[in-house]
């Protein structure tokens, strides 16, 4: 994503930042499903150093720890289905909350998993985004 | 202190005011805080308040199941991230929803919630 984060909180007016704001949340969203669901080893490219995640409570800090649990979840093929995406500015300079829920698929599983999943995205100087927070529940019925 | 402390406090103190008056939410928002309730966005203490004291319920009983809590960067803020659920009066089944909030440090040594964002869990 090309985006300059920063810069794009400081000077568009606020109609269209909100637009952008949900334009990029969702091209987000999509890429980073895709990637889980396609191609897991390149997720962590999206995460540094500073980065945390909390899957189902347990807390992984910097982008190396959560390349390991994204390896050792405990399924190989997954597809995941957005059903909502609510973002707003974080406060953090260019920062993005992004809210999905939807439903998680697995192989030779009959019924979906239903999903709850925040990220914090920041703006890179390079003018892309990382995710700095990861929080992931699953929603039981 | 400890932010998963911090942050179940916060949690407590926000659901307990919710479910005996609402109107007192007030305080814990300012004029860049942001609520989203339902993909319906919200900006500033009177306006988010408003949406919710304007919720078409008058009794309700927030139930937390889990709580989850990370730094949000540099300038102590903090994530904290909900589910649980919600019993309103009369009605027999819970609903189950999850809620995020970003807590921002305020001069004076407390918080305010500058991002809100709610939604139900249909099953």
């Amino acid at each position: 994503m090309d985006l300059e984060g920063d810069e794009m909180a400081r000077t568009m007016p606020a109609d269209s930042m909100e637009q952008h704001l949900d334009e990029v949340a969702k091209a987000f969203v999509d890429h980073y499903y895709n990637m889980f669901d396609s191609s897991r080893p390149n997720l962590p490219a999206l995460y540094d150093s500073s980065s945390a995640m909390s899957f189902e409570g347990q807390k992984i800090e910097g982008a190396h720890n959560i390349s390991l649990k994204l390896a050792n979840l405990p399924f190989h093929e997954c597809k995941h289905y957005v059903s909502t995406i609510d973002c707003q500015s974080s406060g953090v300079p260019g920062g993005i909350i992004v809210f999905v829920s939807g439903s998680l698929q697995l192989p030779g599983e009959e019924h979906h998993l239903r999903f709850s999943q925040m990220f914090h995205l920041v703006p890179t100087p390079e003018g892309s985004f990382y995710v700095h927070n990861d929080i992931f529940r699953l929603n039981y019925g | 202190m400890d932010p998963d402390i911090v942050a179940k406090a916060f949690v407590e103190h926000y659901y307990n005011t919710f479910d005996a008056s609402r109107a007192n939410l007030v305080t814990l928002y300012q004029e860049t805080s942001m609520m989203t309730f339902e993909g319906q966005k919200h900006q500033g203490p009177a306006s988010i308040v408003a949406k919710l004291t304007g919720l078409p319920f008058q009794q309700c009983k927030h139930a937390i199941s889990t709580v989850d809590c990370q730094p949000s960067g540099p300038a102590g803020g903090m994530i904290v991230f909900v589910s649980g659920m919600l019993q309103l009066a009369g009605e027999e089944h819970h609903l189950r929803f999850s809620q995020l909030f970003h807590l921002i440090p305020t001069p004076q040594g407390s918080f305010f919630v500058q991002n809100d964002i709610f939604r139900l869990n249909y099953g």
